[in-house]
């Protein structure tokens, strides 16, 4: 029982330490983050990267959890509502005007840190 | 513009000392919330496109992302009308949307060559990623609006500038340019091979077909100094015309209910680098609509809450090279009119904007840019024929702009303005052809390069008064 109980102490340990958000990109790490696929890659280049990846545009950093986190909490459905019309200081569609919508969600998943869609 | 976090701290204080008064509260809480939308994708499903301050919208049918000439010169001789080329969806006119094919130049970005100082450069650049391919190679554009978000093509297409007498707009320094025709044709033009397409291209509104790559002219990357202060309107009236002549670059903002105006100065220099430090216009556009939401009812309140929050600013300093401090953000979303006037009339019509949006309209907050601009030859360019005066009003994207229309197009107007074609204006067809000598012979090349008018929207017919 007593055993039992550590198991279970340790396990929840391991997932918090596993829970916990890497530490954000610095400035320069963030400039230089591009999605793996070439074709996602040059849409981030054009559309998302020049405040995704500033930060005086008060746009939630790339692989910055502790900014997504909350967002990513709202769906992706309500994200990717959010990038299709705009809200707040986001334009809509982040001025891609070829982006589909499989590629706006492929594009939020990178910047939020979440490329490995089980995480 | 201006931005000094020890004054919008205390600016946040204030308010909220300000904020206990019975009124008040009531006025703080109109904060209007986010404008309606329309449904994401149609009942064809087809998805939306808007611009950037979200009152432009379309469903197209098609989007097309060439990758080269060939491939957008075969495309286009089939898409279905109304073709509209795209660039960043910064205009705040209805030049893009479209029910038939969207064009974007996403995939035809960079600098593919250079005819000694001058950059061949694809017009689906965006700027901001233009200033470091041309500073690899020690060169610089000699100005840029505001912002550097917008494609090279979408700027030109509406004569998009920033501020300096001697300097002109991006298309000034245009020497050649390709456009490929809705036919399918391309077309190399310059002041030598089909001088008339050249002229007419230059600002075309993307209306003569696709301008695929252009010739233009760079300057040495130079360190410039970055000068941002404050004082009274009055005296920043008084001493415009000096700075104008004195600075590389100058500017300035009245800042409406404060009797304030920020000054902003780009100079050559050799010193060394000093950071510009965060941005913090958004920051002061807050305090602003702060002071709006809580003051707005008492203008002679407010404007003695402002002058003591706010005046007591430190100018600002930094020194970086141009393409680094020349463009600033703007994430605050806004919908603008802007209009370029004859010199001798700029100042007059600067201070009849700020005394009308004082006496009638206590909703705004923004400040409203006065700048100059060279005179160039393009024959759709606001700057043809003379050096320009610019005057920007500007309106939160969450509240009622009427008031450009109602309220200050008619002041821009009696000035005898010209519109920016990617800002709010009402003008159209013989409006516009008493203002441009060279009028009808834009519609003559427009009527041969397209003669089935695939290229226009209904936006466009209206403008061009072919309705
Ligand atoms: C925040 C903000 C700040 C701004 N600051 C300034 C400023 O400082 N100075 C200023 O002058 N303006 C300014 N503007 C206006 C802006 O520069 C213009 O509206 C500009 O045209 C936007 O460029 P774009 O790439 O978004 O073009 P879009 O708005 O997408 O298109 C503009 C026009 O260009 C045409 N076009 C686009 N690409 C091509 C092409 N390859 N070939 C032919 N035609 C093409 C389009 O059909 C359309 O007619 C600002 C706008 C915003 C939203």
């Amino acid at each position: 029982m007593k055993r039992g109980a550590v198991l279970v102490a340790s396990a929840l340990i391991l997932a918090a330490c596993g829970a916990k958000p890497p530490p954000p990109p610095t400035p320069e790490q963030a400039l230089a983050l591009r999605p793996a696929d070439a074709r996602l890659a040059a849409l981030y280049e054009t559309s998302c990267r020049a405040c995704h990846a500033m930060p005086e545009t008060g746009a939630p950093m790339v692989h910055d959890r502790a900014a997504w986190d909350p967002r990513w909490k709202q769906g992706e459905a309500v994200l990717l509502d959010h990038t299709i019309q705009g809200f707040n200081a986001m334009p809509a569609t982040g001025q891609c005007a070829t982006c589909t919508p499989d590629d706006f969600k492929a594009l939020i998943r990178f910047m939020a840190g979440r490329e490995d869609s089980a995480k | 513009m201006i931005s000094r976090r020890g004054a919008l701290i205390a600016g946040g204080t204030g308010v909220a000392v300000v904020a206990g008064g019975a009124g008040a509260y009531k006025v703080a809480t109109g904060d209007k919330p986010e404008p309606p939308s329309p449904p994401s994708v149609n009942a064809d499903g087809k998805l939306l496109w808007r611009n950037w301050s979200g009152i432009q919208n379309a469903y197209p049918a098609a989007r097309l992302a060439p990758k080269d000439e060939g491939e957008l010169a075969l495309a286009l001789k089939t898409a279905q009308g109304p073709i509209r080329p795209v660039g960043a969806g910064h205009s705040f006119t209805a030049l893009a949307p479209t029910t038939g094919t969207l064009v974007s130049l996403d995939a035809m970005a960079g600098v593919v060559g250079w005819e000694g100082d001058a950059a061949i450069v694809r017009t689906g650049t965006r700027l901001g990623a233009l200033g470091p391919m041309l500073a690899e190679k020690g060169r610089a554009l000699p100005n840029l609006p505001d912002i550097n978000k917008q494609s090279l093509g979408g700027a030109l297409g509406t004569a998009t500038h920033g501020t300096g007498t001697k300097i002109p707009a991006l298309h000034g320094d245009v020497t050649g340019l390709r456009l490929v025709t809705p036919s399918g044709q391309v077309i190399d033009a310059d002041a030598d091979n089909n001088p008339e397409v050249f002229q007419a291209a230059r600002v075309s509104l993307g209306s003569l077909g696709v301008i695929s790559q252009v010739r233009i002219k760079t300057s040495a990357n130079r360190r410039l100094r970055r000068r941002v202060w404050l004082e009274p309107f009055d005296e920043a009236l008084a001493n415009a015309e000096v700075r104008w002549a004195q600075h590389r670059n100058f500017e300035f903002y009245a800042v409406p209910f404060t009797g304030l105006a920020a000054n902003i100065s780009h100079d050559e220099t050799d010193e060394p680098a000093l950071a510009r430090g965060p941005d913090q216009d958004t920051e002061f556009l807050e305090a602003l609509k702060g002071l709006r939401n809580l003051l707005g009812f008492a203008t002679p309140v407010r404007k003695a809450a402002a002058k003591a929050l706010l005046s007591t600013a430190k100018p600002e300093t930094a020194v970086d090279e141009g393409w680094k401090l020349l463009s600033t953000e703007r994430p605050v979303r806004f919908n603008e009119m802007e209009f370029h006037l004859p010199v001798e009339n700029q100042l007059k019509a600067l201070e009849e904007v700020v005394r009308t949006i004082e006496k009638e309209r206590p909703d705004v907050f923004f400040p409203i840019e006065a700048r100059r601009i060279a005179a160039d030859d393009a024959w759709l360019s606001p700057f043809q024929g003379g050096t320009r005066g610019s005057v920007a009003v500007h309106a939160y994207y969450r509240d009622d702009f009427s008031f450009l229309y109602s309220l200050v197009e008619p002041i821009f107007r009696r000035y005898e303005g010209r519109p920016h074609w990617g800002k709010l204006h009402t003008l159209r067809g013989q409006q516009l052809a008493a203002l441009y000598p060279r009028w009808n012979d834009f519609l003559a090349v427009r009527q041969e390069l397209d003669p089935e008018g695939r290229m226009l929207n209904p936006y466009l017919k209206g403008l061009f008064g072919l309705t």
